[in-house]
């Protein structure tokens, strides 16, 4: 889903940059928002809505709408559209609750 | 942390508005709670010519990118990544990086927070795929992605228009544009000659979208019956309304103003909010151009530079009646008359 020639704007992105999106190895290109590497990849699917159990993705790609959470190095609902990708990001799908609660509590 | 202006907002109206306080001599600080500075204008590709005596035509990017230049050259502190998140007893401003917040104490604020795009209801609104016409233009333009290749779009005001554009030009079939109203929104009838053979279906709306964990299928009703389309992405182009947040936080009072987007916050002729420390600019004083957006972040500036001290109100009043002169001709006529409306409707506020 990568633009590499663009109809208007003559300088693309051009470094590439690796991360993890559940546990598997994907390329993107610097500069690039963590939901705008996952598009690229053709992900549409960030997560899942904690209560209906929906396929969530982005929407507003400005920070608003919170559609687009993720968890980034063990940060639960990140919004991954208005944070910048980093080389060896690791990056998970928000799926349901997170455990924070629980993860203060076993400690 | 002292200084003289806040800029909350580091869009085309917050960027000016501390330009010129800062060719003025005051002390300013720019926030915006992005990593990116300049708003929505970064991933603007239209030319935009209708713009402010001293400021270039261009693309929108271009005159992003001359604003940046200015900003660099300027003793403006910027801060990116910083939200303004609230405000302390003695009025101070609080601004955070998700980490630490800093504690801002200002002469004067000039929130310039921008608009929001209204999303749209219908079944199936939620799937990945279905997103505002906004985030496909950022994806194209910023993030160098197509965001599908069968696609729809909902509504055929100028904004629509240019993004079913700029979206078929990188290779997204654009099968269908939908308009609820009669007639076709946008008023510039060159835009709908671009737009060639998309075709473009009145009276008609999104009776759901359906697909497994992501758009596959819409069904729109048309005064000819339901139609099927096999998309993977629908964009919602539902207007803007101005972000009140920040007005909220410091107490600013409201008013609704339909011609303007919506709920905005009071000001009077010179961006004065109901909060006598703190001004309004940009797209949060009302939905209109990037002209306008512009010359309303001076307004603000110059009437805050006034009461500041640091430029005499001669000076000031010359300015002011320069710039809504500019306004008058630059703006939208029935969104001015809504402005001047609500401006008259204020100015009896005294401090
Ligand atoms: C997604 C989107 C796409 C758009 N595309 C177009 C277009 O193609 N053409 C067009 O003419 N208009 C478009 N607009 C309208 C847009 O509002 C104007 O073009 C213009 O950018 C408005 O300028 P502004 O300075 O008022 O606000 P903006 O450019 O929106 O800038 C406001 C800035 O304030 C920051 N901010 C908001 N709240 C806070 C806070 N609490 N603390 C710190 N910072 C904050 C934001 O991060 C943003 O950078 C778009 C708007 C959106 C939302
Ligand atoms: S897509 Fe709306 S917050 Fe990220």
């Amino acid at each position: 889903m990568e633009i590499k020639q663009h109809p208007i704007l003559e300088k693309t992105l051009q470094d590439d940059i690796y991360f993890y999106f559940n546990d598997k190895k994907m390329k993107a290109k610097k500069g690039q928002t963590v939901a705008g590497a996952l598009m690229a990849n053709g992900i549409l699917e960030f997560g899942r809505s904690r209560k209906l159990n929906q396929a969530r993705g982005l929407y507003c790609g400005v920070g608003r709408c919170m559609s687009c959470y993720v968890t980034i190095n063990n940060q639960y609902h990140i919004i991954s559209c208005t944070t910048l990708l980093e080389e060896g990001m690791k990056v998970y799908s928000n799926n349901s609750d997170p455990k924070v609660g629980r993860d203060v509590i076993e400690n | 942390m002292k200084t003289d202006v806040l800029v909350v907002g580091a869009g085309p109206a917050g960027i000016k508005a501390a330009l010129t306080a800062d060719r003025a001599g005051a002390d300013v600080i720019l926030i915006d709670e992005s990593v990116f500075l300049g708003g929505q204008l970064r991933s603007q590709t239209q030319y935009f010519s209708n713009l402010p005596k001293n400021i270039d035509s261009g693309l929108g990017i271009e005159i992003y990118n001359e604003l940046e230049n200015q900003l660099n050259n300027s003793n403006i502190t910027v801060f990116t990544n910083h939200t303004m998140v609230g405000s302390f007893k003695n009025g101070n401003i609080g601004v955070s990086n998700g980490e630490k917040v800093l504690e801002i104490q200002s002469k004067k604020n000039i929130l310039a927070p921008g608009a929001q795009e209204e999303a749209l209801i219908f079944p199936g609104w939620t799937l990945p795929g279905v997103m505002t016409a906004g985030a496909a233009q950022i994806l194209v333009n910023r993030e160098f992605v197509r965001p599908g290749n069968e696609a729809i779009m909902v509504g055929s005001n100028i904004f629509a228009l240019e993004v079913a554009l700029l979206l078929q030009q990188c290779g997204v079939s654009v099968k269908a544009i939908i308009e609820e109203q009669l007639n076709i929104q946008c008023k510039d009838t060159s835009k709908l000659g671009e737009i060639g053979n998309i075709p473009i279906f009145t009276s008609s709306r999104i009776k759901a979208a359906r697909g497994r964990g992501k758009v596959e299928q819409v069904i729109i009703e048309t005064p000819n019956g339901e139609n099927e389309l096999y998309v993977d992405l629908i964009c919602v182009a539902n207007g803007f309304r101005p972000i009140l947040e920040p007005f909220e936080i410091l107490n600013c009072e409201f008013t609704y103003k339909k011609g303007l987007g919506g709920w905005i916050p009071k000001y009077d002729n010179r961006f004065l909010t109901g909060n006598p420390n703190c001004y309004v600019a940009g797209n949060a004083a009302g939905i209109t151009d990037l002209g306008p957006i512009l010359l309303t972040g001076e307004i603000a500036a110059w009437n805050a530079l006034g009461e500041i001290g640091l430029v005499s109100s001669i000076v000031v009043d010359k300015k002011i009646k320069n710039l809504w002169v500019e306004l008058s001709r630059l703006e939208d006529e029935y969104v001015f008359k809504e402005r001047l409306n609500l401006i008259n409707n204020t100015s009896a506020i005294k401090y």
